[in-house]
């Protein structure tokens, strides 16, 4: 069929009237080129959650928002952190507004620490995208848009929301728009958000806090300037604070309690200039940091129990140049300079790290079927080997409904602080563990007081960590029926993992206990399917949309799956206890890794009463938790957690300025107290929201 | 020592037809495996103040003799009366600086039933010091793995203990679990520090092991 044919049928099709449908396919996101592009014309897996989806979810902060998607799973490990395409947490990068968050515990940067009241969308990229943003953008990129100063000059506009709901929890949030003309052409916008959140946090045992009281402020805001239609400032920033006090029980005789607090802080200039037509210039300063404290004692000495701090600094500017040849060819590139620093309890001293990088990205439309982005990032470190993080992705349309896309890409994630610097001697169980570059001096230190019987591994070779990289794959198609309101997609994904760093034993103390470092050790792979698809029904004068999301995750380890072919990988047989051979149907693959995830989910829409309601059951399908037999795999069914379906229940009612929800999150009351900490059962909600313009 | 128990009743149930070795052609009986259940190992005393181990010269060992299939008194350690010797998770040999025996250890890759003979790339090592024992007393260096999300010990499968006696005799040992009554799955409620375990004893010298 040739492409005027298709064109001209699709000039027949009835222009669809619905304002929201029409919306929803030209949906713009920023995260995969970081230029500003219709979603839909892209060949990479990108998702959009939209400000609306996130207010009738009832979603409070961005764990809830995330848990909820497709082929992304929370998981939980000093935080709440997101799994994507069988990543952990270390390996996705969270960005708002372009720009990195930092403050990351065992690699997991902690969710909740992101009230939702301010976003205006949020981007989920899957696949590596380091190609683009550097290290960490390994398994996908997570880029928070917050809220601009409408484009309506003089208009002002706010709200203010109330929450209460099971736990004791609160939530208050406020907002507030508002534009001026200053001369002739100028425009001066400010955009303002507040929230306070508390909770009591909830006991899943008795006797003890799983999760203790805690209280945190956001505020964020962002000032944009219009010097003349060229040139535009935006200043954006950002605070958080929370307190929470901890008490719990380390064992039946002792209790220790104390506070603990997280803070962090960015600000962010930007200045685009627009030079002509084809030319545009953006100028980024980036400057974020992030601090915790703890200072826990024992409740009834109040003696010490344990005491630390942990301070990081992030700075960064940037200079990205957009050459717009003609709409057929663009290209993007940039270059920047990062300098981290970092002081910790845990740390010998203050550390710093600097990476200088450039990148580029040619973005080719050589007619209306293809679309070709190709593009590359070398990032120059000063404490490890550098980077080049290549990607190449093609879109083609086989028809205005169908089309298929594809992209190879290497990503990459830095050894972080804690790899490099760690310097931590366990008093209480007597082990240590070492960052590479501390292991030496460590060691050293260890000899000289006689505690080492052995060094097992020569603490100088760890000195030259490598990254950790990934070769990656993504294949898929997507169906936008022109006919129909229905949307398929579907993408298939493989990830090769190489030098992934482990913990390793390289020293045995005279105590018997493990001195710990890092290296590179390991490969993996990742493998899988994710299928995706909503239907949109007109209900009487509302809609009906209805959803369902798939994820197929296969995630092994090389050497083990290479040591159960060769017969070197054992188990213990659950009747008579003795070992025997692995076989490959039995190995499961790497821990906390579902197969199979699932969603489903129907929102109800009636814009003329003001009603809408929405039902989500999101399924996590069985995943590994721990090794129980010794062989420190996944192979039997007693090391695995069962798996569950949570349901979420909303619905809201708007008159005029006023909207009140309520709803339900977990409807079943489902949790497991011993391993799924996370999940705090039944949780009741209702809020109280005023919007006003002016 | 069941097994020559069983034997000796052979020999004697056929004593008026023939028990003697001269006119008899030398038939090798299989030797079978014996499993131990449940044996406490001494516990580890923590001392007060920092809840570390004490060096292993200190403490004393739950000794166990394969010969007898019994646990050994402790007033015996100097002697070759026990192989082994258990307190929490570590294994001590009858061989080395610290002990009067000649035996030592070898830590084998397989499983039991195919480990038939002592394998020819074994090196015994022995106990040299309270921190240099045959058989390292750390998780994945010796027999067991410690898990730490579940804080249990777990014997790694497919690890044969291939061990030389205090008087140079062989056997080979498999540790099956650490918690009272074995369970396949043990879990923070299980009692620690009760071995359950098979070997198999060469009472002949050799170093055939089936």
């Amino acid at each position: 069929m040739s492409l005027s044919l298709l064109i001209s049928l699709s000039l027949i099709q009835p222009v669809p009237t619905d304002t929201l449908k029409a919306r929803s396919i030209d949906e713009v996101v920023v995260t995969a080129t970081r230029t500003e592009r219709p979603m839909g014309a892209l060949p990479l897996p990108v998702s959009v959650i939209s400000r609306k989806q996130i207010q009738q979810m009832g979603s409070l902060r961005l764990n809830d928002v995330l848990r909820e998607q497709t082929g992304l799973a929370v998981v939980t490990d000093h935080g709440q952190g997101i799994q994507v395409q069988g990543f952990g947490p270390d390996y996705t990068l969270i960005l708002v507004d372009g720009e990195p968050i930092v403050g990351r515990t065992a690699g997991t940067l902690d969710l909740t620490r992101l009230a939702v009241g301010n976003i205006k969308q949020i981007e989920v990229v899957k696949g590596p995208s380091s190609s683009l943003y550097g290290s960490e953008a390994l398994a996908g990129v997570v880029n928070i848009i917050t809220q601009t100063p409408g484009e309506t000059t003089t208009q002002a506009k706010g709200s203010l929301s109330a929450r209460y709901g099971a736990n004791k929890t609160s939530d208050f949030s406020g907002d507030i728009n508002k534009q001026w003309a200053v001369g002739q052409s100028g425009k001066l916008g400010v955009y303002v958000f507040g929230n306070r959140y508390q909770s009591a946090g909830y006991s899943l045992t008795e006797g003890s806090q799983t999760v203790a009281p805690f209280t945190n402020y956001t505020g964020s805001g962002r000032l944009t300037y219009t010097l003349s239609p060229r040139v535009k400032l935006s200043v954006s920033g950002r605070f958080f604070s929370e307190s929470q006090s901890n008490e719990f029980i380390i064992n039946p005789a002792s209790q220790v309690s104390g506070p603990g607090t997280v803070r962090d802080y960015s600000l962010n200039p930007v200045l685009t200039h627009q030079l002509s037509p084809g030319w545009k210039m953006t100028y980024r300063y980036y400057r974020t940091g992030y601090f915790t404290e703890t200072n826990l004692r024992y409740t009834t000495t109040q003696e010490a129990y344990d005491a630390s701090f942990f301070r990081q600094t992030f700075n960064r500017p940037e200079i990205v140049v957009e050459r717009i040849i003609n709409p057929k060819n663009i290209l993007t590139a940039g270059t920047g300079f990062i300098a981290e620093t970092v002081e910790a309890t845990r740390y010998t001293e203050r550390k710093q790290f600097n990476t200088t990088y450039g990148f580029a990205q040619y973005e080719w439309m050589p007619t209306l079927r293809w679309t070709v982005i190709a593009g590359g990032r070398y990032d120059a470190h000063s404490q490890y080997a550098s980077q080049f993080s290549p990607k190449l992705s093609a879109r083609y349309a086989l028809s205005p409904a169908v089309a298929l896309r594809g992209s190879v890409g290497v990503g990459f994630k830095a050894p972080d602080f804690r790899q490099l610097y760690l310097n931590f001697d366990n008093a209480v169980a007597g082990y240590s563990v070492f960052g590479t570059q501390e292991a030496a001096a460590g060691i050293a230190r260890l000899t000289q007081q006689g505690q080492i019987a052995e060094v097992v591994l020569d603490p100088a070779r760890l000195s030259a960590i490598r990254a950790e990289r990934s070769v990656a794959y993504n294949l898929g198609a997507q169906l936008k029926s022109p006919v129909l309101p229905l949307m398929v997609s579907v993408n298939l994904f493989r990830n090769d993992v190489r030098d992934l760093i482990e913990t390793q034993v390289i020293a045995r103390k005279t105590n018997g206990q493990n001195i710990f470092s890092y290296n590179n050790l390991n490969r993996v792979f990742t493998q899988g399917a994710e299928l995706e698809s909503s239907w949109r029904w007109s209900l009487g004068t509302g809609y009906l949309t209805i959803s369902g999301g798939y994820q197929y995750l296969v995630a092994k380890d090389k050497a083990v799956v290479d040591g159960i072919d060769a017969g070197t990988v054992y188990r213990r047989n659950p009747e008579t206890l003795g070992s025997e051979r692995v076989k490959p149907a039995d190995y499961g693959g790497l821990f906390n890794r579902s197969r199979h995830m699932a969603n489903g989910k129907l929102f109800y829409e009636h814009p003329k009463k003001g009603l809408s309601a929405s039902l989500r059951g999101i399924y996590r399908g069985r995943y590994g938790f721990a090794d129980r037999d010794g062989n420190l795999i996944l192979d039997s069914d007693p090391e695995y957690v069962r798996g569950y379906i949570l349901y979420n229940l909303s619905a809201a009612k708007t008159w005029k300025t006023i909207t009140l929800q309520a709803g339900i999150d977990n409807l079943t009351g489902y949790s497991d107290p011993a391993y799924i900490p996370n999940l705090a059962g039944r949780l009741w909600y209702t809020t109280l929201r005023w919007a006003w313009k002016a | 020592m069941r097994i020559y128990h069983v034997l000796l009743a052979v020999c004697l149930s056929t004593a008026f037809i023939s028990c003697n070795s001269e006119d008899n052609p030398v038939v090798v009986q299989p030797l079978t495996a014996t499993t131990v259940r449940d044996l406490a190992a001494d516990p580890t005393s923590m001392t007060s103040t920092s809840g570390q181990q004490p060096v292993a010269a200190t403490g004393k060992f739950t000794l166990f003799s394969f010969i007898d299939n019994k646990q050994i008194a402790n007033t015996d350690s100097a002697t070759n009366k026990w192989d082994v010797g258990f307190r929490g998770t570590m294994i001590i040999v009858n061989g080395g600086a610290i002990r009067s025996g000649q035996g030592g250890a070898y830590i084998h890759t397989g499983t039991f039933d195919e480990t038939a003979t002592v394998p020819t790339s074994a090196t015994f090592a022995q106990d040299q010091s309270a921190t240099q024992l045959a058989i390292t007393a750390s998780s994945g260096k010796g027999w067991y793995n410690y898990e730490p999300t579940t804080n249990i010990i777990s014997s790694i499968p497919g690890k044969v203990l291939i061990i030389r006696t205090g008087d140079g005799k062989y056997a080979k040992m498999e540790i099956l679990s650490y918690y009272q009554g074995a369970p396949a799955t043990p879990t923070s409620a299980n009692v620690a520090r009760y071995y359950t375990f098979r070997y198999l004893y060469q009472p002949d010298g050799s170093q055939t092991l089936k």
